[in-house]
């Protein structure tokens, strides 16, 4: 909300710089977002009158002229047309730092030198709204009567200085010059100085010109006066520079002044040509279905009867408190106005306003809420400045429609619970004149404090609101100087990690040990991942968002590997050839579209390798599983983003899926842009969480020597290790200890689609010394079973 | 004999002196005591010797023979110690070579920045709580003092399932379920992912908070105060001060936005700060009873207060990155730097 420093000084005496009640605003919960000094680029620029103009001996389009300053007089040559001898014009001179960006200093044209330079309103950053002329394309011509030599910033009236202040959303009595004058009264102990609401009437009653007919509960008052023998005319200059310094286009007196009166006590009005208002009758009621109104923004719309509409007999006139309609508004031609101060319920108004997509002033204090008295206040406000420029007769009595009128509240608790809010002792003085200083009523007897809250003030409910509103005028710095241990009057509480995060800590930090890097992604993805991911199971059934960004960040991610692979794909394409990264995050798996229940989060980390092969990839995907107690083994994926021959999944005995990696399916790479020999991996967490703790049986290690074997088969390809493996432990009986591949060795000699495997046995007895004979009986019975079962021969 | 055997000894010593390699030094060793050598020689002339001289000539020859064997031993030490220093002086690597297997990788910043809040918060007694991230409306903002068609609701931007249904645009959705399930005293954080429409340099639509909730008897402002200087200075150094400025959250009454000393220039004003020495980074306050009652807690006989604020600037200020789009970026060029 932006208000003006000149303005607010209507209302409350304020000696301090604006830098100094901008700070003290900030601290009292009204941010002063930005500050606009008006004459922030008028320095250096003067009234002056170009005295005698000649022709530049060099150049055609130049003229030299010489210009007085007042006191001194100066020469600018300019290429300007519109310029003649006795002309006030503003002068920029040396130093002069415009709106546009040019800097001024003295330059010589054509051999001649010029002092300057002479500026259009657009360099100065005012166009006809602010003053006439002010838009023409060539040097803007001030009224005879400035005086020369001022500065151009007091002579326009343009050295207000503009708070963009941030009102919360519970303070909407504060959208207003008035409101935030009212807080700067408290915050410095100031008299708020009432604005005149006098004016004369004359003639009739308003109730003879016009009737009102309130036929919604969603208009909870409305007001009405009428004027006649309006003379329709620009508005005097200080009402133009005062709308102009908060950014309001002026337009006419009359309607300059209903949008004084919205910025200065923050109530909307409505100013009709009375003559346009058939049956001299105002209806508010719902919109009929389908019913459509024309309005000032050039656009049509059609409502609904969830919308709120001021009609006359025949039509709707107006979108209620959010724009006017074309057919009745103020045209040069007015001759009667009436003029409408209403309050409306802030839901309705809300969602029209959502709904058409239209946000106006009006509507922005309506949706926020603008309290009952309001609307009494800001139409005699209006009708006094009406009076008080002489604008037209305002009618006696005005118009007044409501069903009830709320009631002030009184809040009763006691001194202490504020102080056990605050956790700071404030005088019970302080409190009185804090709250006095709001307007708020109040007494202390004993420890009770009652508070009588004023009507405007909705937001003031309980003891905490009290002692929001005592702090912050007294000053949050009182905590500065607090140090109060920690907790000391609570009780102790066992802290401690949830089990998902502890179990993610673990695993990440073995990735991290591996040479992984974590990667952060969105967990939004565009609606055709799986396309992209040949995936043909459910998770193609993704959540949708209703009012996405893009469409690239439409939908909740169903699988990880889309963040992964693009993540991938991006280091890729700008030169990371070599890239191991990891992500923990979560998926979302709808249990029916469209969503009536949440759907089911699952947490998982995904791995991503562009630099490993096969092997060493497994190595660290499995160290990230080998931190839970999960026994499993692995078999191949299915995993349709997989290479089907190159890749698998973690299980456990039922076949539980825990964890699928492998390279990725060669379409897969085509579609991310990735090379085919790319590695990608996702572990689910959720599902390792109840093996999260290990725990350890540990056997005696055995007195008697270990005994080693090599043992080197040759066997058909496709027979696993695992498989091989599995057949030694078994044949080998209670005396196995281990057994290791280390080496695998294909060649021509051997045959096609065979492989020699070597293996490292080791037996031990916990009994006894192993012998020789045993030994080799052993391993006798391993050769013969890897015969048996595999087809394998000695090598 | 007794004389022979002195100028054994003088011969032999004589002799080591110009010893100068090992292969001599064995040599020497073999010369004098050996089978045959010169001392075993003597020796075997005992037999000859009256047997009364025989303990005192014994004596001396093996007086002589330990003389002898230690000057051996010492000789021997010493070449030793010259041969190891040989061969240490010419094996030696180059300890610049790369290591064999994987350099350590590292956590994203964010991840980082995390586990040093949550654990801070841990040693202060609070648990760790997670949510769902597709929430309900409820929880996102009818619990919380937020109720539909209301402007507080204008204060983010929120994405929309269906109409009961949203991405959370806050961690403070996990107080009111917190508070349904957990009776006081407690005290709780929640990490986690959050959305809200709006994107540019310094907006992502993802992007992560941390929401703290104490719940307790006598809990007031100034505990909230010295607990988040202790979170605070945990986070940013010891010297680290908060000071608090009045605002508005509807789930919090009194409601402070918290500024802490700006961690790039210590107070003293820099650009990052404007200036001011300090950086906005918390929203805080007492839990608004009205959200008490609403999750089936007692407000007469509880207090309580809660904390927010974005992980993502945390981790932003903390390590000088200045587009919040590059820390989802996954640039390895940046995560690199995280080591």
């Amino acid at each position: 909300m932006k208000v003006t420093y000149n303005w607010l000084k209507d209302f409350v005496d304020i000696q301090d710089s604006p830098e100094e009640l901008a700070q003290k605003l900030t601290n009292a919960g009204f941010e002063v977002e930005e500050m606009i000094y008006q004459n922030a680029h008028l320095h250096h620029v003067k009234v002056g009158k170009i005295v005698k103009i000649q022709k530049h001996p060099d150049a055609d389009k130049l003229q030299i002229c010489q210009v007085s300053l007042g006191d001194e007089n100066v020469q600018i040559i300019t290429a300007a047309t519109n310029i003649f001898e006795g002309a006030v014009v503003p002068v920029s001179l040396p130093g002069a730092d415009l709106a546009n960006g040019v800097k001024i200093q003295k330059s010589k044209l054509r051999g001649v030198e010029s002092d300057g330079m002479f500026c259009s309103g657009e360099e100065l950053g005012i166009d006809d709204s602010f003053m006439q002329g002010a838009s023409v394309n060539g040097i803007l011509i001030l009224p005879d009567d400035f005086v020369l030599g001022q500065n151009i910033d007091k002579a326009l009236g343009l050295d207000d200085v503009v708070f963009d202040v941030n009102i919360t959303p519970n303070r909407p009595d504060c959208m207003s010059v008035v409101g935030i004058a009212k807080e700067i009264c408290a915050i410095y102990g100031k008299q708020f100085k009432q604005p005149s609401y006098k004016y004369i009437t004359i003639g009739d009653r308003a109730s003879d010109h016009l009737t009102v007919e309130r036929k919604s509960n969603a208009c909870l008052r409305y007001m009405a006066a009428v004027i006649k023998n309006v003379k329709i005319a620009p508005s005097p200059n200080w009402l133009k520079r005062r709308l102009f310094a908060v950014g309001i286009k002026s337009i006419n007196n009359v309607v300059d002044l209903t949008n004084y009166v919205l910025i200065e006590m923050g109530q909307p009005l409505h100013a009709f040509d009375k003559k346009m208002i058939a049956g001299d009758t105002i209806i508010i009621r719902g919109a009929h279905e389908g019913e459509k109104i024309s309005v000032l923004n050039h656009n049509t719309y059609s409502l609904s009867p969830s919308d709120l509409v001021i009609a006359d007999k025949q039509k709707a006139m107006v979108i209620a408190g959010v724009i006017g309609g074309t057919q009745s508004c103020i045209t040069d031609a007015t001759t009667t106005v009436a003029l409408e101060a209403a309050v409306f319920d802030l839901k309705s108004i809300r969602l029209t306003s959502r709904k058409i997509g239209v946000r106006t002033d009006s509507s922005a204090r309506y949706e926020k809420g603008v309290y009952f008295g309001s609307a009494e206040q800001g139409l005699k406000r209006m009708l006094s400045l009406v009076c008080e420029l002489g604008i037209g007769d305002i009618m006696g009595g005005v118009i007044d429609s409501f069903d009830y009128n709320p009631l002030e509240k009184t809040i009763e608790c006691s001194c202490k619970e504020i102080y056990d809010i605050l956790g700071v002792e404030i005088a019970k003085d302080d409190i009185l004149r804090i709250l006095t200083g709001l307007g708020i009523n109040c007494k202390i007897n004993g420890d009770t404090l009652t508070a009588v809250i004023p009507a405007y003030r909705e937001d003031l409910q309980n003891a905490y609101d009290l002692a929001e509103e005592i702090i912050r005028i007294y000053g949050y710095d009182v905590y500065d100087n607090i140090t109060k241990p920690l907790f000391d009057k609570s009780a102790v509480t066992q802290g401690g990690l949830d089990d998902k995060t502890q179990l993610e800590r673990k695993i990440k930090n073995a990735l991290v040990f591996n040479g992984f890097y974590e990667a952060l992604n969105y967990s939004l993805c565009p609606p055709d991942i799986c396309e992209r991911l040949n995936i043909q199971d459910n998770r193609r059934f993704m959540v949708k968002i209703a009012n996405p960004i893009g469409e690239e960040i439409s939908c909740l991610r169903t699988t990880m590997a889309h963040s992964m692979l693009s993540s991938l794909a991006y280091n890729f394409t700008v030169g990371n050839k070599h890239v191991n990264l990891f992500e923990a995050g979560r998926t979302y798996s709808p249990k029916s579209l469209p969503l009536s229940e949440l759907p089911t989060e699952t947490n998982w980390i995904s791995m991503g390798s562009t630099q490993m092969d096969f092997a060493e990839f497994k190595a660290c995907v499995l160290a990230g599983v080998d931190e839970t107690a999960l026994k499993y083994h692995l078999v191949r994926s299915n995993q349709g983003f997989l290479h089907p021959g190159i890749s698998a999944d973690v299980v456990d005995g039922n076949g539980e899926i825990y964890a699928s990696f492998g390279r990725i399916h060669p379409l897969v790479a085509k579609n991310y842009d990735l090379p085919k020999t790319t590695l990608y991996a996702e572990i689910n967490l959720d599902k390792l969480i109840p093996y999260k703790d290990k725990t350890f049986v540990v056997k005696p290690i055995s007195k008697f020597p270990i005994v080693e074997r090599d043992l080197a088969i040759v066997v058909k390809d496709e027979i696993s290790n695992a498989d091989l493996m599995a057949a030694i432990k078994s044949a080998c009986g209670k005396i196995f200890y281990e057994v290791k591949l280390f080496d695998i060795y294909r060649s021509a000699d051997l045959g096609e689609g065979l492989k020699s495997m070597a293996y490292n046995i080791k037996l031990s007895d916990e009994c006894k010394t192993l012998t020789d004979e045993e030994v080799t009986e052993v391993i006798g019975k391993v050769l013969k079973a890897l015969k048996f079962r595999y087809g394998a021969s000695l090598r | 004999m007794q004389e022979k055997l002195q100028q054994l000894s003088i011969q032999a010593k004589t002799e080591l002196n110009q010893i100068a390699d090992a292969v001599a030094l064995n040599n020497f060793k073999v010369k004098y005591l050996g089978k045959q050598g010169l001392l075993t020689e003597i020796l075997r002339g005992m037999r000859d010797l009256p047997a009364e001289q025989r303990p005192v000539v014994g004596a001396l020859v093996n007086q002589v023979r330990q003389e002898i064997e230690e000057q051996i031993a010492s000789k021997q030490e010493q070449f030793d110690k010259i041969q190891l220093e040989k061969e240490l002086a010419k094996n030696y690597i180059d300890i610049t070579e790369p290591a064999k297997g994987h350099e350590k990788g590292a956590l994203h910043p964010l991840s980082q920045v995390f586990e040093l809040l949550i654990d801070s918060c841990v040693n202060m007694g609070f648990k760790v709580v997670e949510g769902p991230e597709v929430e309900l409306d409820y929880y996102n903002f009818e619990a919380l003092n937020i109720p539909k068609n209301h402007p507080s609701r204008d204060m983010q931007d929120t994405f929309f399932i269906t109409d009961n249904i949203l991405l959370r645009s806050q961690t403070s959705s996990v107080q009111a379920r917190t508070m349904q399930v957990m009776k006081p005293p407690f005290k709780i954080i929640s990490p986690g992912r959050v959305y809200r429409n709006d994107s540019d340099a310094t907006h992502s639509p993802v992007f992560h908070q941390m929401e703290g909730l104490v719940v307790d008897e006598n809990i007031s402002m100034a505990d909230l105060k010295a607990m988040l200087v202790e979170l605070m200075r945990k986070t940013f150094g010891e010297q680290t001060q908060i000071r608090f400025r009045p605002s508005f959250f509807p789930f919090t009454e009194p409601s402070v936005e918290v500024d802490v000393t700006c961690p790039t220039c210590r107070g003293s004003g820099c650009r990052l700060c404007k200036g001011t020495g300090y950086m906005e980074l918390l929203g805080a306050g007492i839990v608004n009873p009205k959200v008490l009652e609403e999750c089936g807690i007692d407000s007469k006989k509880y207090r309580g207060f809660a904390f927010g604020f974005g992980a993502d600037r945390v981790a932003m200020v903390k390590n000088s990155i200045s587009d919040i789009r590059s820390m989802f970026r996954n640039d390895i060029r940046f995560l690199k730097q995280m080591k």
